[in-house]
């Protein structure tokens, strides 16, 4: 049993180093992205400043001005996502296909034992594709998702390509509406 | 390397930037932290390795149903609290309250430590829960 799991661990790697390379080749090495980047860090931390010093303030011109900041950090993070959204679209299609090329090699195999039994709304992807009512049967795609939770955000950020604490609380994201909420 | 290349360019200077190797010593000892990412990077590090050893441990045991995932979210959180509160007596005002420093790096740790604990317990107890479903 130990072969199906650490092969599901070495391909969740793979993936996620290929997927973080193909971004980086595409996205990251440029130069406007870098731009960017730098800006909207330096922005997001700036406007925190400002909020902390100023969090109370009744000031109205100190609050425009929070706000000026505000919407132009906005409208960076706009040119951002604009900028990765392209990569994000060419890597997207691969990987589903990747994804569905090792679902047909893992189908309907039990690849591990779930010390617990999952709560209804993830059985539907913990039990995708076995046969038997044994919800501590565990499905690949699981696994894989599991997997690619933990190892993709840490590769993520033991190569500094994951968004900085700040610019993700100022509720404005690089990849999406919402970055901290896989936190 | 990477945190010391991370935090360089956070803090836009080298001056202030530190290497591994100290700011573990730090993270062991009771320290003064002048960066916030620094302590919140030796959080979130600290509960990645954590969140592994629980998720080894729990399958060697073998720790089975909810308790295990309350165990762990329980003990991950509380020491967590105890280690930036009381240990390191850091002001949790600073870093946008105590939520703010329980909740880094969780989702993370949370999912590496269902991988190991999974693998562990599939690779360990594998006969032995088959036997115990045969009958």
């Amino acid at each position: 049993m130990w072969s199906d799991t650490i092969l599901i661990v070495f391909i969740s790697v793979c993936t996620a180093f290929l997927g973080e390379g193909l971004t980086w080749v595409m996205v990251y090495r440029t130069e406007k992205y870098q731009k960017l980047k730098t800006e909207v860090e330096k922005q997001s931390k700036k406007l925190e400043r400002r909020k902390e010093i100023h969090g109370d303030s009744l000031d109205k011109a100190v609050k425009k001005k929070i706000e000026r900041d505000e919407e132009k950090l906005k409208n960076n993070n706009r040119d951002l996502s604009l900028v990765k959204m392209k990569t994000m679209f060419a890597t997207g299609f691969a990987f589903t296909a990747l994804l569905s090329m090792f679902n047909s090699i893992f189908d309907g195999r039990v690849v591990a034992q779930l010390p617990f039994t999952p709560i209804s709304w993830i059985q539907g992807l913990s039990h995708r594709n076995l046969s038997g009512d044994d919800y501590t049967d565990c499905s690949f795609i699981f696994l894989y998702i599991l997997c690619t939770m933990s190892i993709r955000q840490n590769i993520q950020k033991l190569l500094g390509f994951a968004p900085s604490r700040a610019a993700s609380k100022q509720g404005v994201g690089l990849f999406g509406p919402a970055p901290g909420q896989f936190k | 390397m990477a945190t010391k290349t991370n935090t360089i360019e956070r803090n836009g200077h080298s001056a202030k930037s530190s290497t591994l190797r100290e700011i573990c010593a730090r993270a062991i000892t009771k320290s003064e932290w002048e960066d916030k990412e620094e302590f919140l990077d030796v959080i979130y590090w600290s509960r990645q390795v954590f969140g592994i050893f629980l998720g080894v441990i729990w399958g060697i045991v073998p720790l089975k149903g909810f308790l295990g995932l309350v165990l762990f979210a329980g003990i991950s959180c509380g020491i967590v609290y105890l280690y930036a509160i009381n240990f390191q007596n850091v002001d949790e005002d600073a870093y946008g309250g105590v939520w703010e420093l329980i909740k880094e790096g969780f989702m993370t740790s949370f999912a590496g430590f269902l991988v190991t604990w999974i693998i562990f317990y599939t690779g360990l107890h594998y006969d032995a829960i088959m036997a115990a479903k045969g009958s």
